[in-house]
C-alpha cells in the first residue's frame, strides 16, 4: 500500500456529486416518462 | 441430421470460398496496420504479435459470422429450415462447426502473416494449432447465435460485434496469453492454465447457446 | 400490485433519506482512515453501489429465465427494468472506481477485475439494449434479449477469473480496502438506501416498460390513434 495519502477532499466530493446527480436525473427522467406514458392512456 | 447440417454448411462454404480469400486480405491488412500503430519498433512488435493476431482474427470473424446466415435470409430459408422435422438444434450446431472451421482455417492463415510482420515465430506449431482452434471455437459458439438474431434486424453490422465483443472477453484474454506465452517463451509453464481456461469457455458456450438456439429461432 | 400505487415513491423516499444520512454519517461524523485519509470515504458510496448492481444482475437474469419458461410479457419488463437501472449503477461504479484510483494508484483506471469485469458486463447490457431497440415485434424482442441477458450474465463469473488471472500476472493482487478499517454505520445505511432506490426504480421503470408495451400492442379505435401510433 501507499503511504499516507494528503487531502482528497475533491475526489471525494466528485464522487458523491455524481452519484448524487446520476440518481436524481435518471429519477426524473423515470418520472417524466410516466408522466407522458399515462398521458396518452 | 447433424452430419447432413454440417455437409451443407461446409459445401456452401466451399462455394464462397472467393469470399474467404477477401477475409484473408482484409485480416492480413489488419495486422498491417496494427504495425503502423506501434512503429517499425521490432521488440515491440514481437511482444504484442499475440495481441495482433487475436484483434485481427476478431475483426475478420464479425465478417464471416455475419455471412452465415446470409443465404438462410433469402427467400425465406430459415423458415423452411425449421418447417423440416429435425431438430434446430443440429440446425446451430451444424453452422457453429462450419464458422469454427473458418475461422481455425482463418487463424491458421494470418500465422505465417504474423511471423513475417512481427518476426513473432515459434517452433511449437501443434501447440499454437490447439489454441487457434480452441480460440476460435470461443468465437463461433456465440457469434453463431448473434449471428442468427441480428442477420434478421436492420442494422445487423454494428449489432453482431456490440453483442458479441464484450462476452469474448476471457476467450480473447487466455488465447493471447497462451499465443504469447508460445511465442514468447513460458518459463514456468503458464500456457496450460490459459488453455484449460479457453477449454472450459468453449465448453459451457457451446452447450449454452445450442441449448438458447430454439427459442432464437423459433416463431 | 396496483399499477397506479404510490408504494415506489416511498420506497424511493425511504431510499433517498436513508442515503441522505448514511453519507452525512460517512462524511462528516465518521473519522478519517489511517493510511488512505479522507479518499475513503468513498467506500461507503462505492460498495454499496456494488453490492446492489451485483443484486440488478442477478434480478435481471431471473426475470430472463422466468421469461423463457413463462412466455408471461410482464418478466420482460421487469428484465428491461433491471438491465437499464443496471447499466445506471454500473456506470456509476466505473466513475466512482475511477475517481477512487486516480489519487490512490495514480492512475485513473488501475485494471482491477472487479471494475473491469463491470466495465465488460456494462457493455454487455448497453449492447442488449441496443438490440432490443432495433427489434419491432415484441415477443421476438423479449425472446432474444432474454436469451442475451442469460449469456451474458454467465459470462461475468467468467470475465471475473479471467481478468484476475491476467491481471495478478503484471501486478500483486491490491484490491481497494473495503471493509475492514471501515466503519460499519454509514456502509450499512447507504448500502440499504441504494438498495430502496434501486427497488424503487426497478419498479416504476417495469411501469414504464409495461405500459410501453400496452401501448405498442394496443388496437387503435380512432383513426387518429392509429395515425399516432403508426
Amino acid at each position: 500500500m501507499t503511504g499516507v495519502i494528503q487531502g482528497g477532499w475533491e475526489f471525494v466530493i466528485a464522487a458523491y456529486t455524481i452519484t448524487g446527480i446520476a440518481l436524481v436525473v435518471y429519477g426524473i427522467s423515470l418520472i417524466v416518462r410516466l408522466k407522458e406514458l399515462n398521458k396518452h392512456d | 441430421m447433424l452430419a447432413a447440417a454440417l455437409r451443407k454448411e461446409l459445401l456452401l462454404q466451399w462455394r464462397s470460398r472467393g469470399q474467404m480469400m477477401a477475409v484473408f486480405v482484409f485480416g492480413a491488412t489488419a495486422l498491417l496496420l496494427f504495425s503502423f500503430a506501434i512503429g517499425p519498433n521490432a521488440e515491440m512488435l514481437r511482444t504484442f504479435s499475440s495481441g495482433f493476431l487475436w484483434l485481427g482474427l476478431l475483426l475478420s470473424s464479425t465478417l464471416t459470422l455475419a455471412e452465415s446466415f446470409h443465404g438462410e435470409m433469402e427467400n425465406r430459408a430459415l423458415e423452411g429450415l425449421l418447417l423440416l422435422p429435425s431438430d434446430p438444434r443440429a440446425l446451430y450446431y451444424g453452422k457453429a462447426i462450419a464458422n469454427w472451421l473458418q475461422l481455425t482455417l482463418l487463424g491458421c492463415a494470418l500465422v505465417p502473416v504474423m511471423v513475417i510482420l512481427y518476426d513473432a515465430g515459434t517452433l511449437q506449431l501443434l501447440k499454437l494449432l490447439a489454441i487457434i482452434m480452441l480460440g476460435a471455437a470461443g468465437l463461433s459458439a456465440p457469434g453463431t447465435l448473434y449471428a442468427a438474431m441480428t442477420s434478421q434486424v436492420k442494422a445487423k453490422q454494428m449489432l453482431l460485434p456490440l453483442l458479441l465483443f464484450p462476452l469474448i472477453v476471457p476467450a480473447l484474454l487466455a488465447s493471447v496469453k497462451a499465443t504469447s506465452l508460445v511465442i514468447l517463451g513460458d518459463p514456468m509453464d503458464q500456457s496450460k492454465a490459459w488453455i484449460t481456461l479457453l477449454a472450459a469457455f468453449d465448453l459451457i458456450y457451446w452447450s449454452l447457446c445450442g441449448l438458447l438456439f430454439g427459442r432464437v429461432v423459433e416463431d | 400490485m396496483n399499477r397506479t400505487s404510490n408504494a415506489p415513491y416511498a420506497v424511493l423516499a425511504l431510499g433517498v433519506a436513508l442515503l441522505l444520512f448514511g453519507s452525512f454519517h460517512g462524511l462528516a461524523v465518521a473519522p478519517a482512515e489511517t493510511y488512505m485519509g479522507e479518499v475513503q470515504r468513498i467506500m461507503y458510496v462505492h460498495v454499496p453501489t456494488a453490492w446492489n448492481w451485483m443484486l440488478a444482475v442477478l434480478w435481471a437474469f431471473a426475470c430472463a429465465v422466468a421469461f423463457l419458461f413463462t412466455s408471461n410479457m410482464k418478466w420482460d419488463s421487469r428484465m428491461e427494468a433491471g438491465l437499464e437501472v443496471g447499466v445506471l449503477l454500473a456506470f456509476l461504479l466505473c466513475c466512482q472506481g475511477s475517481i477512487w484510483a486516480k489519487p490512490t494508484w495514480g492512475v485513473w483506471w488501475d485494471w482491477d477485475p472487479r471494475l473491469t469485469s463491470v466495465a465488460v458486463l456494462l457493455a454487455a447490457s448497453l449492447g442488449i439494449m441496443a438490440l432490443r431497440s432495433f427489434v419491432d415485434d415484441p415477443m421476438r424482442r423479449a425472446v432474444w434479449s432474454a436469451v442475451a441477458t442469460i449469456i451474458a450474465s454467465v459470462d461475468l463469473p467468467i470475465v471475473y477469473y479471467s481478468v484476475k488471472w491476467w491481471n495478478s500476472l503484471h501486478q500483486e493482487q491490491s484490491t481497494p480496502q473495503t471493509v475492514d478499517s471501515v466503519y460499519h454505520l454509514p456502509l450499512r445505511v447507504n448500502a440499504f438506501g441504494v438498495l430502496f432506490v434501486m427497488i424503487g426504480f426497478i419498479w416504476l421503470r417495469t411501469r414504464v416498460a409495461a405500459l410501453k408495451l400496452r401501448q405498442e400492442t394496443a388496437i387503435p379505435h380512432t383513426y387518429e390513434e392509429a395515425g399516432e401510433l403508426a
